[in-house]
């Protein structure tokens, strides 16, 4: 990236995440408004379903994004000495990491 | 070195102008961290949840016993601020409600909607 438009793409993409994120939480949140009371089954079917997996698959890469600019936005704004950043700033990117691995592998054990 | 600073630095709390508008953007942020923390938990719940019968069973106590102790309520509430502000500056971004008076509105309107859509959520979980 050159140093001209630095800053950009991560803006663009905590938008084009969050625009995503969004929408998913609006269709949780009717759902769930619909539909107050699951049995284990109902839950799981619906967890399980193909483009359900997938919709929540991606919802987490666009966690896992949208949570990596916030932190290292705020990490910036308040962290200012340099070892201490790093360190931070790797501990997050672990956290997200890991999270990220175990939701999928969740996703995928339901759905196998 | 002569130059003055033009802008007054107040380290007391009290006297810092705190519109509307600011609450909603730091509460924005708090609330956006949270989430980031409570992550570990939210994903530990959908294994839970996922697993069988009685795991599903077990998730539906911990988010009912953890409603109030835990703070549940508490990453309920980043969810929905950080969701509503978080709509609220995309809507600002393509230059929605952007004058002075839309834009305390809306801030008006997000920080006391959160609450009153997590204290909502209370009837809907408990």
């Amino acid at each position: 990236m050159s140093r001209h438009t630095h800053g950009l793409s991560e803006w663009l993409l905590q938008r084009l995440t969050a625009v995503y994120l969004a929408a998913f939480l609006a269709y949780l949140l009717l759902h769930f408004l619909f539909q107050r009371q699951h049995t284990f089954q109902e839950w799981h079917d619906w967890m399980t379903h193909p483009a359900m997996i997938m919709a929540t698959a991606m919802f987490i890469l666009a966690v896992l994004v949208h949570g990596w600019v916030g932190m290292r936005d705020v990490v910036l704004d308040y962290v200012p000495a340099i070892r201490l950043r790093i360190t931070v700033l790797s501990l997050i990117a672990l956290t997200l990491l890991g999270c990220g691995i175990w939701a999928l592998r969740i996703l995928l054990q339901a759905s196998g | 070195m002569t130059t003055q600073r033009s802008a007054p630095v107040y380290l007391n709390l009290l006297r810092i102008r705190f519109p509307v508008g600011a609450v909603t953007s730091i509460a924005h942020r708090i609330s956006g961290v949270l989430l980031f923390l409570s992550l570990p938990f939210l994903i530990y719940l959908l294994d839970l949840s996922l697993r069988g019968p009685a795991g599903f069973d077990r998730a539906l106590v911990i988010v009912q016993n953890c409603w109030f102790e835990a703070g549940f309520t508490l990453i309920c509430w980043s969810l929905l601020h950080h969701l509503l502000s978080g709509i609220r500056f995309l809507l600002i971004d393509i230059e929605q409600g952007v004058t002075l008076q839309q834009a305390r509105r809306s801030a008006w309107l997000v920080n006391s909607l959160a609450p009153a859509l997590t204290l909502a959520c209370s009837w809907w979980i408990l």
